[in-house]
């Protein structure tokens, strides 16, 4: 897992500032103590020499009262030479070393401005009666300074020797120097000490900082980091595994809802354009259809006009071949050659004649008388029409209406005919025997409603090559003479006309089913 | 002695000629015009007893030819010869007051039968 290490990095600035803070905090706090510390220390030093001096005074009080100055300075002495003391004077109030275990000191006079003085005697002040103490630096340790007057008392004025009188109040000093060395000894063990128990401290708070910052802040944060940079990738199905119950965990939750969130708002983008993309080719398709159909009408429908004219003008020549045909037909004895001939004449003029009908049929499709009828209908009486037919013995028809089928707007006669031409059509698919199925049914295509007549038939199919020129005039696969190719040109005429649509579905081998469509009349649906 | 005269009218001569070659055999007196205003001055000049005319010529059609004939000489029959038989016309053409309507092209058989028919039914 990549951590970044440097300073730059939250965990670098988090320790650092906590670190600092800690340090500057620390230092504080432990200065203050061992401050404190100290001078709990020298206040119990001060304490302890104020009650030394005092012994050192009621020691030598017996001495004083009674005069005997070898006694007090004797008892000085052996205070004096105890392991800490480094020397105890006795001044009178002139400032006279009168006693001294120090003996070389004993005569000294020292002015106010010594040091044993300034503690009561300051300028224009009226010298304080009370012990004071000072600390001294020596060379290596310090010294305690205690000094103590020695006040008047009943005692010292009652007694023989008369000494001092009544009204003085203070009648000298009593001075001691105690050196302070075990004591700054103690106090510079217990410094480093205490600096020692810092810097464990420090370490350990630091060890447990970073592990904590590592583990909470530095680890989720790369992690989620490292997953952003992933989804920035592109990967969208990274998830963040981080399952702590803190503000990183919500954040890793967070994070996986929001890249759930971009998937998915992704994929529906994805999908949006796949619809969209498969929506315009559906569209393009349409409209290429809708266009070929177009140019395939307006084919057909040139094609109509021309065949109507053609139609019109070879009718009367025809006439012609067919009566002059037979004027001539009656000149020759029956069952001679020429005769015979001449019916051929005859028969093929007539045959022209039909291949016209058919043409003008063609062409008519657009003269119709439409009414409401009912499609069942008109299949039914087409069916009438061929079920008698010698030709239609073999054929098994299977019949299959909507009874509820809804009426359209349409010719009737018209309508027979385009029904009788399929049949006539999925007859002449198969040689005489075989299975016609005729279905009408209601279908919804594109939000319309047609009504939907299927004729399938077992015969041999249609070629793919085929189906592409089946409506066109004059296409036929039937041999000649059989058929005028115009059956389902007419057929697509007037199923065109009527708003439907007429197409084949086919395999070849097995059959062929062909569709016609015709829009149900739309007062009849509201 | 003919046994009628008969006035075809049409624009298309293999037309009229196969008319006149059909019914002359068989005793009818058969006369010619090119169009329905020839027909119609042919009619004004000399009695006819039968017109067959055609339905779709130039400047004035067969249903005209047939109103202008039963307007003004109610006598005389019309057969309709149609090359472009609808139903439509076809009614029209009965409705105006033909006797019949032939689809071209005919035998000569079914054009005598139908004029033959039309003689008959003038003598009743």
């Amino acid at each position: 897992m990549l951590v970044k290490k440097s300073l730059h990095s939250l965990t670098g600035k988090l320790i650092i500032t906590i670190g600092t803070l800690m340090i500057a905090g620390s230092l504080i706090f432990w200065y203050f103590l061992f401050r404190y510390q100290e001078n709990a220390l020298i206040e119990g030093s001060v304490k302890y020499g104020y009650s030394f001096v005092e012994y050192v005074r009621k020691s030598t009080r017996y001495g004083m009262l009674a005069y005997q100055k070898l006694i007090i300075q004797q008892t000085i002495e052996a205070i004096g030479s105890e392991e800490g003391v480094l020397n105890i004077r006795i001044f009178n109030r002139q400032g006279r070393i009168t006693y001294s275990s120090n003996k070389k000191d004993i005569g000294t006079i020292l002015d106010k401005t010594s040091p044993v003085c300034t503690g009561c005697h300051t300028e224009d002040e009226h010298p304080k009666d009370t012990k004071t103490w000072s600390i001294k630096k020596e060379k290596d340790y310090r010294v305690l300074n205690i000094v103590q007057p020695i006040y008047n008392e009943p005692a010292c004025y009652t007694s023989t020797c008369h000494f001092h009188p009544k009204d003085q109040k203070v009648l000298g000093l009593v001075e001691a120097n105690l050196s302070l060395a075990l004591l700054d000894k103690s106090i510079k063990q217990q410094g480093i000490a205490m600096i020692i128990y810092v810097l464990v401290f420090l370490f350990v708070i630091s060890v447990v900082l970073c592990t904590i910052l590592w583990k909470f802040v530095s680890t989720p944060v790369s992690l989620l980091a490292q997953g952003m940079e992933r989804v920035a990738a592109g990967d969208l199905d990274y998830q963040v595994t981080i399952n702590t119950r803190d503000e990183m965990g919500d954040l890793a939750k967070a994070f996986n809802a929001m890249t759930l969130d971009l998937k998915k708002a992704k994929d529906e983008l994805v999908e949006w354009g796949h619809t969209l993309e498969k929506k315009v080719m559906e569209k393009t398709e349409a409209m290429q259809k809708a266009q070929a159909q177009l140019i395939h009408s307006e084919k057909l429908a040139s094609l109509g006009r021309m065949a109507a004219g053609v139609a019109h003008e070879i009718n009367s020549p025809l006439t012609g071949i067919v009566t002059f045909g037979h004027l001539l037909r009656k000149k020759f004895p029956e069952g001679s050659e020429d005769r015979e001939d001449i019916d051929v004449i005859i028969d093929q003029a007539n045959r022209c004649s039909n291949i016209i009908k058919g043409l003008l049929g063609f062409a008519r499709a657009s003269a119709a008388e439409k009414t409401l009828i009912n499609v069942n209908d008109a299949l039914s009486s087409s069916l009438n029409i061929v079920r008698n037919k010698a030709d239609f013995f073999n054929i098994k028809l299977i019949i299959n209406f909507d009874e509820s089928l809804p009426p359209v707007k349409a010719d009737p006669s018209q309508l027979q005919q385009v029904f009788l031409n399929m049949i006539m059509n999925a007859a002449d698919a198969f040689d005489g025997k075989g299975t016609i199925t005729i279905t009408s049914r209601t279908i919804e295509d594109e939000g319309k409603e047609f009504v939907e007549i299927e004729f399938s038939d077992t015969g041999s199919g249609i070629r793919e090559e085929d189906i592409e020129k089946l409506f066109e005039p004059f296409f036929t696969t039937k041999p000649v003479g059989k058929g005028t190719g115009l059956g389902l040109a007419v057929s697509h005429g007037i199923i065109k006309e009527h708003g439907g649509s007429i197409f084949v579905k086919s395999k070849l081998g097995e059959g062929s089913s062909f569709f016609i469509r015709l829009p149900v009349y739309r007062e009849y649906k509201s | 002695m003919t046994k009628g005269k008969v006035l075809v009218i049409d624009d298309e001569d293999i037309v009229r000629t196969s008319c006149s070659r059909a019914l002359t055999p068989e005793g009818y007196e058969v006369k010619m015009a090119r169009n329905g205003f020839d027909g119609l001055r042919m009619i004004e000049e000399e009695e006819f007893d039968l017109v067959l005319t055609d339905l779709k010529m130039p400047d004035m059609d067969g249903i005209e030819v047939l109103g202008k004939i039963k307007e003004e000489w109610p006598g005389i029959e019309v057969i309709i010869i149609t090359g472009y038989q609808t139903v439509d016309t076809a009614v029209k053409a009965i409705k105006l007051g033909a006797f019949d309507y032939i689809e071209k092209p005919f035998t000569p058989d079914a054009l005598v039968s139908a004029v033959r028919n039309a003689f008959e039914q003038k003598k009743r």
